[in-house]
């Protein structure tokens, strides 16, 4: 892969829909560009468009007012420049795990499909898996094979639309170690549409936090920590109660008096 | 397995007992070692084997021509919104007449010829194929057909390797109501679009001879072999199926 493939420019993107006859705006005006190599999380609450602007990278949604270009290429479509993941792992359950890996590969002769599921699967740490079917799979594992899906097409840009969102706590702090370590080896763009403010600091290099109705960016937070990041430091925690304060829920310290 | 044979070895012990102590007339219904006798001569004349073997066959072009125009349709009408508003008020309305109602005009059209027979088995199988089709294609998950979609599938492609596949179990389903059917409406053909060889005849004549033996030969037969019929389905579904039937975690 070339150096400095994938950019992500997204300028003055505005997104509506139609909803009983009265156009909703989703989308107001949204500004970014991410560089090659990035992993930019995409904080917000419910309802701020953020699955919207996914779907408009992924070419899901062609209908928008503005630009969102990659390398310079204006989106129409789908293509394999760019994989997801889903928070529900939708592998589909007839495929055995290696099969799904392989879903998205197009032209490819039989051996070369195997080489690429075998590598993928290892990366993920799924390696003996290929044969499984998805129902058993736990749900950490099945979102690792639904990661290396959508990394056997070797897309620039990886979307992750709040993909550790339905595991546990324990699983999900494990995989997003495991995202980082995959992000690390692969050196593509990740964009990570994510509730967990504590997950977004973690991952991101920057933290995009979103408002609803309509959905704008109210605030792009750099963060400046080396990896692998710790989440109890002084830094972190105050990165973190930052962003808390933008949705309003900081601490509110009581004024103590004394004498 | 021992679980499953209980209820036969019951009803036959039943049987025997209303029968043997005289509670229930002969007439009405035969002993059943009078009906295995039957069965055991029928058999060796090779007349039952004959039967059989013209009554399968029967069943087996009808149920076929039926479930294949039946998946055509379902899965033509599933995919169409524009095929669904044009052919569905049609469908659902000439599912509701019975077979039996068509029978004399069938007959009046094609006479009492082999093709009238089958043709009603294959009208009959076509229905719940159709419907079964229709149901498991339109109740694909979106997800799924998004999945593909991110993938550049193309339509061909996402039918083939997508909605096929998801909606398979209601299209085995499909398959064994219409095989069901097939049975059903095979002995009703049989007996209205006259025959000399069947296992409708069969049945039929032991009615106008007052032969309660013999009609009870022909109801086990077709019984039995529906039941293997239908347990050779469930088999074949069991390995299109694999994964699916699978739920323990590992």
């Amino acid at each position: 892969m070339s150096i400095g493939k994938g950019i992500l420019e997204i300028k003055n993107l505005s997104k509506s829909f139609i909803v009983d006859n009265n156009p909703l705006q989703v989308l107001n005006d949204i500004n970014i560009t991410i560089p090659p190599g990035n992993f930019v999380s995409i904080i917000g609450s419910s309802g701020c468009g953020k699955t919207t602007l996914l779907r408009i990278v992924l070419g899901l949604e062609t209908n928008y007012e503005g630009d969102a270009l990659i390398d310079g290429e204006q989106i129409e479509g789908p293509g394999i420049n760019r994989g997801i993941v889903f928070q529900d792992h939708r592998l589909l359950p007839w495929l055995t795990v290696g099969e799904n890996v392989a879903f998205g590969l197009d032209g490819k002769s039989r051996k070369e499909t195997e080489v690429i599921v075998d590598e993928h699967l290892k990366l993920v740490g799924l390696n003996g898996f290929k044969s499984a079917y998805p129902c058993q799979l736990s749900g950490g594992m099945a979102q690792r094979a639904a990661i290396a899906r959508a990394l056997a097409n070797k897309p620039e840009i990886l979307l992750l639309d709040e993909p550790l969102g339905s595991l546990d706590a324990m699983t999900r702090m494990h995989m997003q170690k495991e995202l980082e370590r995959i992000w690390l080896f692969e050196k593509i763009t990740m964009i990570l549409v994510t509730h967990d403010v504590e997950e977004a600091i973690y991952l991101g290099d920057k933290v995009v936090i979103m408002s609803s109705r309509p959905g704008v960016i109210k605030k792009i937070i750099d963060i400046p920590f080396t990896r692998p990041r710790d989440r109890s430091s002084y830094e972190f925690m105050q990165i973190k109660s930052e962003i808390l304060e933008e949705f309003h829920l900081g601490v509110e310290h009581p004024f103590i008096y004394s004498i | 397995m021992l679980v499953s044979i209980t209820l036969p070895v019951l009803l036959i012990l039943f049987w025997q007992l209303i029968t043997s102590t005289g509670y229930v007339s002969p007439h009405i219904l035969p002993l059943p070692k009078n009906v295995i006798k039957i069965f055991l001569s029928l058999f060796s004349e090779e007349r039952l084997m004959l039967h059989i073997v013209i009554s399968l066959r029967r069943v087996m072009s009808g149920f076929l021509i039926g479930i294949a125009a039946g998946f055509s349709f379902g899965l033509l009408i599933g995919l169409s919104r524009t095929g669904e508003k044009i052919f569905a008020p049609f469908f659902h309305a000439l599912r509701q007449v019975p077979m039996i109602g068509w029978i004399p005009l069938i007959v009046m059209w094609f006479g009492m010829s082999e093709l009238p027979r089958i043709l009603v088995i294959a009208i009959s199988a076509f229905y719940p194929m159709a419907l079964n089709t229709f149901t498991g294609v339109r109740n694909v998950p979106s997800e799924y057909i998004e999945l593909a979609s991110v993938y550049g599938y193309k339509r061909l492609k996402l039918i083939r390797r997508v909605i096929i596949p998801a909606a398979l179990p209601s299209i085995i389903t499909g398959i064994t109501l219409s095989l069901g059917m097939s049975w059903v409406i095979l002995v009703a053909a049989e007996l209205l679009i006259e025959t000399p060889v069947g296992i409708g005849r069969l049945i039929s004549n032991g009615r106008e001879t007052c032969n309660m033996e013999q009609v009870l030969v022909g109801i086990i037969t077709v019984a039995l072999l529906g039941f293997i019929m239908t347990m050779m389905i469930e088999k074949l579904a069991k390995v299109v199926e694999r994964g699916r039937s699978i739920h323990q975690e590992l």
